[in-house]
């Protein structure tokens, strides 16, 4: 079983409540209903992470998903609301063609998976602790670290250009 | 069975559940949601294969890091195009988006 210093028990809770939520969200009828199942399911990851002895991603995980991005999204359906309210249509055409293919790659990705050889594990975790990472963040990786940041201010700047123009047409 | 197995088999299963929201949900919000947990799902196996396989020096932690970024990135964008759309066309439903329909 997963394994670490935890009882078996907390993978197959946080396994479950990550997938339950997960499927919430693709499947509850009202959207907001949804935003709260990604909430949680959001919320659901960060434990894994802990489990998986990474805190600092556990940490940015709640900060950037549960504190932000959800925070975006919910905006974003409050904004589109008169649309996507309770009248809006559920599935659309190919909704049971989706579900065959979804099937079909959760099958051959675990076939592939479990077939293939992943080498010796240990028992003890292998996670960089905060020194070590912080050292691999400003020494080895610090030029895609300054990129990324390029790209969030990119994309900050792109979405306030998209989302205020349209005041010039008639 | 060993211990990554049920981490990676956590995670594509996570990752289909996204896939099957992208494709078959009709919302355009409720298709960048579902990309949001295709991208968690795919955190979850670098930092598993990271914490017990710890190649690179554990730069499979770095990476969800990164990975975590460029999802926000992503989504302020996405929604933003969203929200100019919506403007346009007053929808948010996917098969109405069909100017360029041949």
């Amino acid at each position: 079983m997963p394994g670490g210093d935890f009882h078996p028990w907390f993978f197959v809770i946080v396994a479950a409540w990550i997938l339950v939520c997960g499927l919430g969200v693709v499947l509850f009828k009202r959207i907001m209903y949804s935003a709260v199942s990604m909430v949680f399911c959001f919320l659901g990851v960060a434990f894994a992470y802990a489990l998986l002895n990474a805190p600092l991603v556990a940490i940015i995980q709640i900060l950037v998903y549960v504190g932000a991005i959800s925070i975006v999204i919910i905006f974003a359906i409050m904004l589109t609301e008169v649309q996507s309210g309770k009248m809006s249509l559920f599935f659309n055409r190919q909704s049971a063609a989706a579900a065959v293919v979804a099937l079909v790659g959760a099958a051959v990705l675990a076939i592939v998976a479990l077939s293939s050889d992943i080498g010796h594990i240990g028992s003890e975790s292998l996670t960089p602790g905060l020194r070590q990472l912080s050292r691999l963040i400003f020494d080895r990786y610090v030029f895609p670290f300054e990129l990324v940041s390029l790209v969030l201010v990119a994309a900050m700047i792109g979405a306030i250009v998209l989302a205020t123009r349209e005041k010039e047409r008639p | 069975m060993n211990a990554l197995y049920w981490w990676l088999l956590l995670s594509f299963l996570l990752f289909c559940i996204g896939a099957f929201g992208v494709l078959a949900r009709r919302n355009v919000i409720l298709v960048v949601m579902s990309l949001e947990i295709m991208l968690n799902a795919v955190n979850i196996a670098l930092v598993a294969t990271a914490n017990f396989r710890g190649g690179a020096r554990g730069a499979g932690t770095l990476f969800a890091l990164f990975v975590i970024v460029v999802a926000a990135a992503e989504v302020t964008v996405g929604l933003a195009i969203v929200i100019a759309n919506y403007r346009n066309k007053s929808t948010v439903q996917t098969d109405t988006y069909d100017e360029l329909k041949g």
